[in-house]
């Protein structure tokens, strides 16, 4: 790899709040969700699901990502919530994607709303990196009417680390020798992999601060927290030498999704009309991911609160609804016992790209038609919403056709989609 | 102006490159009369990509009532709606 790389890394500020804000203002909407008290997440009539997203505003009620909807209307109950729209925030994204490919061919999409650029060798043609990361910036506020902060250094955790010190609409470098002083500062929570579990341990080591963490002895961290130990002491240093892979490839190893049902689910018709449904949600995503699966995993917790799994490794990877959910019903019909169900979840894994995949294509007339169907549906329901088309299996049978996706209802889709 | 976004009837043309320019639009009034409005001029287009979501906004000058109007016509690429946006 080369010894001085320039990276970006581009992250939306409140994204889906100022995506669902942006939409509406050009249709007409005389208010912007940023500047009032608002949150995208869950179905407003109801009041069930969870925030997903916060304004700025709503901020001073101390609203939560992850809280219920029911909890955050007692600390405000003026909050305005939207509820997700799926197609919108993949047609945000993508846009976004577009225009930064005019100034880079290596980008990458880390989530839905954060992306890493590699300007290394790029700035014989585009000129200076910060004022070329202003000037994007720009362009994306002018152009897709919101607005992103880019963080710029040698590597992608750096840049990553950038692109959060200042917020919203900014531009902040952390070159390496920049790091002690931008960095150190920050608790060492902020680090990435310290997490809570993490957390507790290096507190009681004396270490609260990136910088103490930095300090400390490396054989003495690795000895305390092994290759653990190690990696995040060499994070503190801003080391970090991962290539921005480009191409659609996706940070991902598995897209699942799981409902826990308000009812006992005694009978298998049942149970597999909610796997269906699942499984509807989690193959849309791994499409639009353009990936294909090699794994297909199902669990289920009953009604005693045990949780149990079973999964299968394909014989051809496949991205198929219809492939996807006769594995998961046999999956089903071999590890249910029986018993009442509460919960009940569908992961695919062992994801890789779906190129090779498409070259294949015309050998099985019938996947191919199959590929023709799912993306037919794929597109109706983007464009229409979840609901636009449906199997007849859920007319009058009391289980939405769509579990985990669109509007959901009970997960933060887009936290996993890509 | 101020934004109205009232969806309309309208009669445009498309060109062979598939941009619209708009002739005439039919708008309901508060009295639920309706109202059809010639677009004598057509100002400006741009190509809006708000939300990555592609519209046509075109400013435009007709009379109405009597005075010269200068007014947004906005077309969505996606939704193939048109609405008369400011007025
Ligand atoms: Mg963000």
């Amino acid at each position: 790899m080369k010894q001085n790389r320039i990276i970006f890394h581009i992250d939306v500020n409140s994204a889906y709040l100022s995506w669902e804000a942006v939409y509406r203002l050009q249709n007409g909407a005389s208010l912007d969700l940023r500047t009032i008290p608002s949150a995208v997440g869950g179905d407003p009539k109801s009041r069930h699901g969870i925030i997903l997203a916060k304004s700025i505003p709503a901020k001073q009620y101390n609203i939560q990502t992850g809280e219920t909807l029911h909890t955050a209307l007692q600390k405000c109950p003026n909050l305005h919530i939207v509820s997700p729209s799926y197609g919108l925030y993949m047609q945000c994204s993508d846009a976004m994607m577009k225009l930064l490919e005019e100034y880079s061919p290596v980008i990458q999409r880390f989530s839905v709303d954060e992306v890493f650029l590699d300007y290394t060798d790029m700035e014989g043609h585009w000129g200076d990196p910060i004022a070329m990361a202003h000037k994007i910036k720009d362009r994306i506020k002018e152009e897709l009417g919101f607005t992103v902060s880019i963080g710029i250094s040698s590597n992608k955790l750096l840049a990553k680390m950038g692109s959060d010190l200042k917020k919203p609409d900014a531009v902040t470098t952390v070159f390496p020798e920049e790091i002690a002083r931008k960095i150190w500062p920050l608790p060492v929570e902020d680090l990435f992999y310290v997490g809570r579990a993490t957390l507790p341990k290096l507190n009681k080591m004396g270490i609260y601060t990136i910088g103490d963490l930095a300090n400390y002895d490396y054989e003495h961290i690795k000895y305390r927290l092994k290759s653990h130990g190690a990696l995040i002491w060499n994070y503190s240093h801003g080391q970090e030498a991962s290539p921005v892979r480009g191409g659609k490839h996706v940070d991902i190893k598995g897209i699942g999704n799981s409902s826990t049902i308000a009812f006992d689910v005694e009978d298998r018709i049942t149970a597999c009309r909610i796997l269906l449904a699942l499984t509807e949600t989690v193959a849309m995503r791994l499409r639009h991911t353009e990936n294909v699966c090699g794994l297909v995993a199902i669990s289920l917790r009953d009604s005693e609160l045990r949780n149990y799994s079973h999964q299968r490794k394909l014989f051809s990877p496949t991205d198929c609804t219809k492939e996807i959910f006769e594995i998961v019903t046999e999956l089903f019909d071999e590890a249910w016992k029986g018993e009442p169900l509460r919960n009940l979840g569908v992961r695919v894994s062992e994801l890789s790209s779906n190129e090779l995949q498409q070259k294949s294509l015309f050998d099985d007339v019938d996947q191919e038609r199959n590929r023709a169907l799912d993306h037919a549906i794929d597109q109706l329901r983007l464009r229409y919403g979840s609901k636009a088309i449906m199997k007849a299996t859920f007319l009058n049978s009391g289980v939405k056709s769509m579990i985990g996706g669109v509007g959901a209802d009970d997960y933060p889709m887009m936290a996993s989609l890509l | 102006m101020r934004v109205v976004a009232k969806p309309i009837d309208v009669i445009a043309k498309f060109n062979k490159e598939g941009i619209p320019t708009p002739i005439k639009f039919k708008i309901t009034g508060e009295d639920e009369a309706e109202v059809t409005i010639k677009v004598e001029r057509v100002i400006t287009r741009d190509l809006e990509k708000l939300a990555g979501n592609k519209m046509f906004v075109f400013r435009c000058q007709s009379v109405i009532n009597g005075g010269e109007k200068i007014y947004e016509l906005k077309y969505g690429l996606e939704t193939c709606k048109w609405m008369l946006f400011k007025i």
